[in-house]
């Protein structure tokens, strides 16, 4: 008795039509994903992203946390994040490709984070964004903060 | 008899635009933003979405012919009135199924990752869904088998829906003919759902159709003087697959494990909502928005500039 495809595949004697097809599929709309992805590599048409300095993470940090004021702002050397103490929360910003992004933890968890190497790493506890990396000349501020939201 | 399924046929379709959107906006022709990783994290989503469905499709598929055997009535796929009426009936079963997927937090959990981009174009259309089957909102498509419409009718049509909202996932068109704008969900409509500035949020969870927004009270414009700004409210730290299918259902996990008492509320309470009202919902940071608006100007000043 010829093997019907099913029995055969059940079998586990070459592939049937079927999973052919979708094994096909699948190669081709891969292929199609890599020549997206490169495509838009080659564009280079992300949003402009210049790196954070106080004005601008002022502005995001407004958008983000309205109406949370300010009692210290720390910018990255780099212009990838910054940290800033609004009350007894630490308002946290970190860039991820052309965007950021913002959580907000007790500060007493910012003030907690380990500093190596120039960076601070923040574990956020959210499976969201599990960790911001912000460098940082130091950590944890030194002496009385200055009050940045005058 | 040949399967028609229209989002196989369209595939040719998203794939040579993505290109034309990517193209036209390189030579600052049309307006489009892509990030490398973002759309690689989009157009995965997208490709590994099909393969998902796959392990509940054998029971999505029985549950309708089930239901088609206890039909109350029998449609015809030959006949016009009735292709009329699946077009009507699927879009506002479509409609509350979205607004279930965002109003919820069970079927949120499944829908988030669409929302996940920082970005609107036509890769984030792609950006689909693993765990639509398991999240079990198929089931809200089941009434129109009972009564009486085919279910490959109703495959049909939805995917029909699916390949039009396709389109409309772009930055490149700004405004459609006010009569289209009216009638039908467009790009600027859908830009509406896709932002988190809290004046937008749950807005516009049309299909095809926008007027079961207006008639249910979910219809917001989008506005010249508020710029649309994607993503969630919380934006995701990780471009990660993974991570962008599972996160919500991992915090649901987590929050049960932490206070199994309030189980319910953490599976079916809106997203955002939590026992003593510390996270935010929808509705308050619309709330919270809204008491901006009128606040007096010297208490703004005090605000973070």
């Amino acid at each position: 008795m010829t093997p019907t495809p099913v029995r055969a595949q059940l079998a586990g004697r070459g592939r049937t039509p079927l999973n052919q097809a979708l094994f096909t599929q699948l190669a081709f709309s891969g292929l199609a994903v890599a020549i997206l992805v490169g495509l838009a590599a080659w564009a280079s048409i992300a949003k402009s992203a210049p790196p954070l300095d106080d004005d601008r993470a002022r502005r995001i940090l407004g958008e983000e946390f309205p109406g949370k004021t300010l009692d210290g702002l720390w910018v990255a050397v780099d212009g990838m994040g910054a940290l800033a103490k609004s009350g007894g929360m630490a308002l946290v910003l970190c860039r991820l490709g052309d965007g950021f992004v913002a959580r907000q933890i007790p500060w007493a968890q910012a003030l907690a984070a380990s500093f190596k190497d120039g960076r601070i790493s923040i574990d956020l506890t959210d499976v969201a964004a599990p960790r911001a990396v912000i460098a940082l000349p130091s950590w944890p501020p030194k002496g009385p903060q200055k009050n940045l939201a005058a | 008899m040949k399967s028609f399924d229209p989002v196989t046929l369209a595939t040719p379709l998203f794939i040579l635009t993505v290109i034309l959107e990517i193209v036209l906006a390189r030579f600052r022709v049309v307006k489009a933003n892509y990030e490398t990783k973002d759309t690689a994290a989009s157009l995965v989503m997208g490709l590994f979405s099909t393969l998902s469905s796959l392990p509940v499709a054998g029971l999505v598929v029985a549950a309708g012919l089930w239901a088609y055997q206890h039909r109350l009535f029998t449609i015809s796929m030959g006949s016009p009135v009735a292709w009329v009426a699946i077009f009507f009936l699927e879009d506002v079963t479509y409609y509350w199924f979205h607004r279930l997927s965002h109003e919820r937090r069970f079927w949120w959990a499944s829908h988030v990752n669409h929302h996940s981009s920082q970005h609107y174009n036509l890769s984030t259309a792609l950006r689909q869904t693993w765990t639509g089957g398991i999240a079990g909102t198929w089931l809200l498509w089941i009434p129109l088998t009972l009564l009486g419409f085919p279910p490959a009718m109703v495959a049909i049509e939805k995917g029909i829906s699916l390949v039009y909202q396709y389109w409309i996932h772009t930055e490149a068109i700004r405004r459609m003919p006010r009569w289209f704008e009216a009638v039908f969900n467009t790009p600027s409509h859908h830009r509406v759902h896709h932002a988190r500035n809290p004046r937008y949020l749950d807005r516009n969870y049309a299909g095809i159709l926008i007027i079961w927004d207006r008639m249910f009270g979910t219809f917001q414009p989008e506005l010249d003087e508020e710029a649309c700004r994607y993503g969630l409210v919380h934006n995701l730290g990780t471009f990660n697959p993974l991570r962008v299918a599972f996160h919500e259902w991992i915090g649901i996990a987590q929050d049960i494990v932490r206070s199994p008492r309030h189980i319910l509320g953490w599976m079916f309470g809106p997203p955002g909502w939590s026992p003593d009202g510390s996270r935010d919902t929808s509705a308050s940071l619309k709330a919270a928005w809204a008491e901006r608006q009128t606040a007096p100007p010297e208490r703004e000043s005090a605000l973070v500039p």
